[in-house]
């Protein structure tokens, strides 16, 4: 038995022993103390161990000692940059989820999704986390960069941590472009096909970046795996230490800039004082990055759960076939609305409005120069910004020029983007464009939409068939099949209005194909009015719909997400 | 940041981080529902994409409803194909993977020569691009997707009721007899619709954008100037095109018509199948 004075003795050593073993694991914090922290008490200790910690450990060696107050309020960050992180170690714990069960070759890649997505409990989570992680990466990189462009916070000793920066943004889209393509179906395949097309139009070397790009002509199985690599190694490593320099230049050396009223406002001597008083890292920075992050996690899981879609997978990759909207990525959008201009064309008509006529398009190649000499060219120019602009003021009334500049770039960005979608530009023949409104190749469109058990059996002609009332048999009616031939009905009224296309017949044609399974076939014939011929063959776009799809993907979670109304496909 | 913001902050933390594992878990209870439903539509998928390929690649011999061609072509969607035919060849794996390899492979001869004899050499080509075909692996699984639905119908496609009588023949000015249009229209559907699929409004016989249906144009072809057939009527037209389908080729398509159908059919069949077509107009 031990005796009372030996138990308390034991207990102090116990206790002291346990103590110290935690201090040794917290670089220098006892467990006192570490409470004290987490619910953001003063110290408990003199001298205060929480400086120490910051040459003791390495973890806290890289955070900062302290930020200025002033430099913390929510309106001046946002907290921009913190969340740009947050997404940067989202993609990279999920990321290294989804390798377990991704195999990078063209054969297996879009079976693996698959399995992750039908038989790995979360896949979808993580899937979806990783998709929608990595967008906000882009969003969050983009307007931390525009807070710090509009705060001035790229001046002085912080024009290198600007130059380390827009390096990362640059390996962020990388990122993105590279893990577009690894789901290997026809929206990835397609829009690397066309991104690496780019390269083509360099002068000499074109051909051999692309071949060293896509490890072939086109993209097959090295192609992939030299995506995969550049996705999971190169660039993550290249952001690992673009991210580290950046952070520490911030961390350690200069801090987040204070808002400009504070250095050159007429604000009072107790406000600048304020402004400038030290919010230590332990505890108030750490526990407001543990509430930031637990804020991410939450809006993100929240996210997915009730509202994301899901990250798209379309039909497998098809070499053969050419999607009709390939489309890049959006943040992507205004890279291809830049090769839609013809510099050529443009300066040609410009001149001939003064009556000069001169043949420019050999000097001037088109995609030699929107895709690899005007983007390159603005991003360096947005590289050094900050040895540009030399206007030592910082508020934002004192650099109009600046601010003027950067919300007109915006502006063209945005016409830009819009200019890069397929709605803008791209001439389809009539036909193609109609199907491709209702019945897209890839996603789903309204014909795809339409109930299963609305798809009554039936040839219905455009301007022919009644558009009430089509289905009097079913006693629940057909509103959506009704309303989808009405919008077939009245794309091909206008087409035959605008004169694009002569004597249209149109038909919508549905019939029982197998077992749950009805043909869907959209036809158009019409007279071209150029040629005045009929266009033959007739244009048709033919649509199987199964009933078990359950289509306009819904959350999980979603209270409406329904189960498909029949029997199990029978195996 | 004051010592409230901070009680604040934790307290918000602890609510959301306890709100974020409750949608966890019941995000988790629900993955095995979700999980099904996937599986469940990637073969919905599978069905749906392995019809367009059916279409493009197998029906212009096993017909676009899977019905085959009496004496070249075997059907895939009867009772037989599910329930026999595995014996019979001595296949050991399952009806898919049956299908898988005779789709991905072809047949160099056919294994029933005498009633289906196939192509010729091979009876069936290799579909396969590790043959030398066209498809990748995943559409000829999506394919045998297609085809195994038809397990759950097979045997149940309305035939046309057999008439028996002399067969038609090909003397295209005998007298019909009188005709009855809806047994028509099943022969029609029956053997016609296999190959007859390429106008705008569905079967090649019905009304086009620039001209009227079957029924009309058998009376207006005789009259062209470049006819070069004996018909002197719309049924005897209709008549000639059936049982000698190479007298007369509109512009611009060929003759890949089997010329036996006047053995096949009978008269009555024949004058069923012309009192149909003569109703579309």
């Amino acid at each position: 038995m031990l005796k009372t004075q030996n138990f308390q003795d034991f207990r102090k050593k116990a206790g002291q022993a346990f103590d110290n073993r935690v201090r040794a694991i917290t670089a220098g914090l006892g467990l006192k103390e570490l409470r004290a922290v987490l619910r953001g008490d003063p110290p408990t200790e003199k001298p205060n161990p929480r400086y120490k910690v910051h040459t003791t450990s390495f973890l806290f060696h890289i955070r900062p000692r302290y930020y200025e107050k002033g430099s913390t309020i929510l309106t001046h960050t946002f907290r921009l940059g913190f969340f740009t992180s947050f997404f940067f170690f989202v993609e990279l714990i999920t990321g290294i989820i989804l390798m377990v069960y991704y195999t990078p070759s063209p054969s297996d890649a879009y079976p693996s999704i698959q399995a992750l997505l039908s038989s790995i409990p979360f896949g979808k989570m993580i899937r979806d986390m990783h998709r929608l992680g990595a967008e906000a990466m882009v969003i969050f990189t983009v307007l931390h960069m525009l807070r710090t462009f509009l705060t001035a916070s790229y001046k002085k000793e912080r024009s290198f941590t600007w130059l380390t920066g827009g390096i990362l943004l640059f390996i962020t889209l990388m990122l993105s472009f590279s893990g577009y393509l690894l789901p290997w179906d026809q929206l990835a395949y397609w829009a690397v096909t066309i991104g690496t097309s780019m390269a083509d139009a360099a002068p000499l070397i074109g051909k051999e970046v692309n071949l060293l790009l896509r490890g072939a002509p086109d993209i097959a199985a090295d192609g992939l795996l030299r995506f995969y690599l550049l996705h999971v190694i190169l660039l993550p490593l290249g952001a690992i230490l673009l991210i580290s320099i950046h952070y520490y230049k911030v961390s350690r050396e200069h801090g987040i800039s204070l808002p400009a009223k504070f250095e050159e406002g007429n604000v009072s001597p107790e406000a600048k004082k304020e402004a400038k008083r030290r919010l230590d890292f332990l505890p108030e920075l750490f526990s407001h990055e543990i509430f930031l992050t637990a804020l991410g996690l939450f809006i993100l899981v929240f996210l997915i759960a009730f509202f994301y879609k899901g990250a798209p997978l379309e039909n497998v990759a098809n070499p053969q076939q050419t999607p009709l909207d390939a489309e890049a990525p959006w943040y992507f959008w205004w890279l291809q609305g830049l090769l839609k201009i013809d510099p050529a064309a443009t300066i040609e008509g410009l001149l001939a409005h003064f009556g000069i006529t001169i043949e420019l398009s050999y000097i001037l190649p088109s995609k030699l120069i929107m895709g690899l000499v005007i983007p390159p060219l603005m991003f360096i120019i947005l590289l050094l910004v900050p040895y540009i602009d030399r206007n030592p003021s910082r508020s934002l009334y004192k650099r109009p020029v600046a601010v003027g500049i950067a919300l007109f770039t915006l502006l063209i960005m945005v016409v830009l983007s819009y200019m890069g979608t397929p709605e803008y530009g791209i001439e389809k023949p009539p036909a193609t464009r109609i199907f491709q409104e209702l019945a897209p190749e890839e996603g789903e469109g309204p014909v795809h939409l339409i109930p299963y058990d609305q798809l009554q059996t039936g040839v219905y002609e455009v301007n022919k068939t009644p558009l009430d009332n089509m289905c009097p048999d079913l006693d629940f009616g057909c509103p959506e099949l009704e309303s989808t031939f009405e919008e077939y009905s009245n794309l091909v009224n206008d087409a035959a209005e605008n004169g694009e296309i002569v004597n249209p017949q149109a038909f919508m044609i549905v019939e029982d194909w197998q077992q749950f399974l009805k043909k869907v076939t959209l036809r158009l014939g019409y007279t071209d009015p150029q040629t005045g011929e009929i266009v033959t063959p007739t244009p048709e776009r033919i649509v199987y719909l199964h009933c078990n799809r359950l289509r306009g993907k819904t959350p999980v979670l979603n209270p409406l997400d329904s189960t498909p109304i029949c029997e199990p496909v029978q195996q | 940041m004051s010592q409230r913001r901070v009680n604040i902050e934790i307290a918000i933390g602890i609510i959301i981080t306890l709100l974020m594992t409750a949608i966890l878990v019941v995000y988790g209870m629900n993955e095995k529902q979700r999980m099904e439903l996937f599986d469940k539509q990637e073969k919905a998928k599978a069905i749906e994409v392995g019809a367009g390929l059916f279409a493009t690649n197998c029906s212009p011999c096993h017909g676009i409803q899977g019905k085959g061609v009496e004496g070249v072509w075997p059907p895939l969607n009867d009772p037989f194909f599910f329930n026999g035919r595995l014996q019979e060849v001595g296949w050991t794996g399952t009806q898919e993977d049956y299908i898988i390899s005779t789709v991905s492979s072809g047949r160099l001869v056919s294994t029933r020569p005498d009633k289906y004899p196939g192509s010729g050499k091979p009876a069936m080509p290799a579909w396969s691009e590790r043959y030398g075909g066209p498809l990748r692996d995943d559409q000829i699984k999506n394919i045998a997707a297609f085809v195994m639905n038809w397990k759950a119908t097979a045997g149940e496609v309305p035939e046309a009721p057999a008439t028996t009588g002399p067969p038609a023949g090909t003397d295209i000015t005998v007298e019909l007899p009188a005709g009855d249009a809806t047994h028509g229209e099943q022969i029609a559907t029956r053997d016609c619709f296999v190959c007859h699929v390429t106008s705008t409004a569905g079967p090649a016989w019905a009304a086009t954008a620039d001209q009227p249906g079957i029924g009309d144009r058998a009376a207006t072809r005789i009259e062209q100037a470049d006819y070069t057939g004996t018909a002197t009527s719309a049924e005897q037209y209709l008549f000639e095109s059936i049982v000698l389908p190479g007298t007369y080729l509109v512009s611009p398509f060929q003759n890949l018509m089997p010329p036996d159908f006047g053995t096949k059919l009978t008269l009555q069949d024949v004058a069923d199948l012309i009192a149909y077509l003569l109703t579309i107009k």
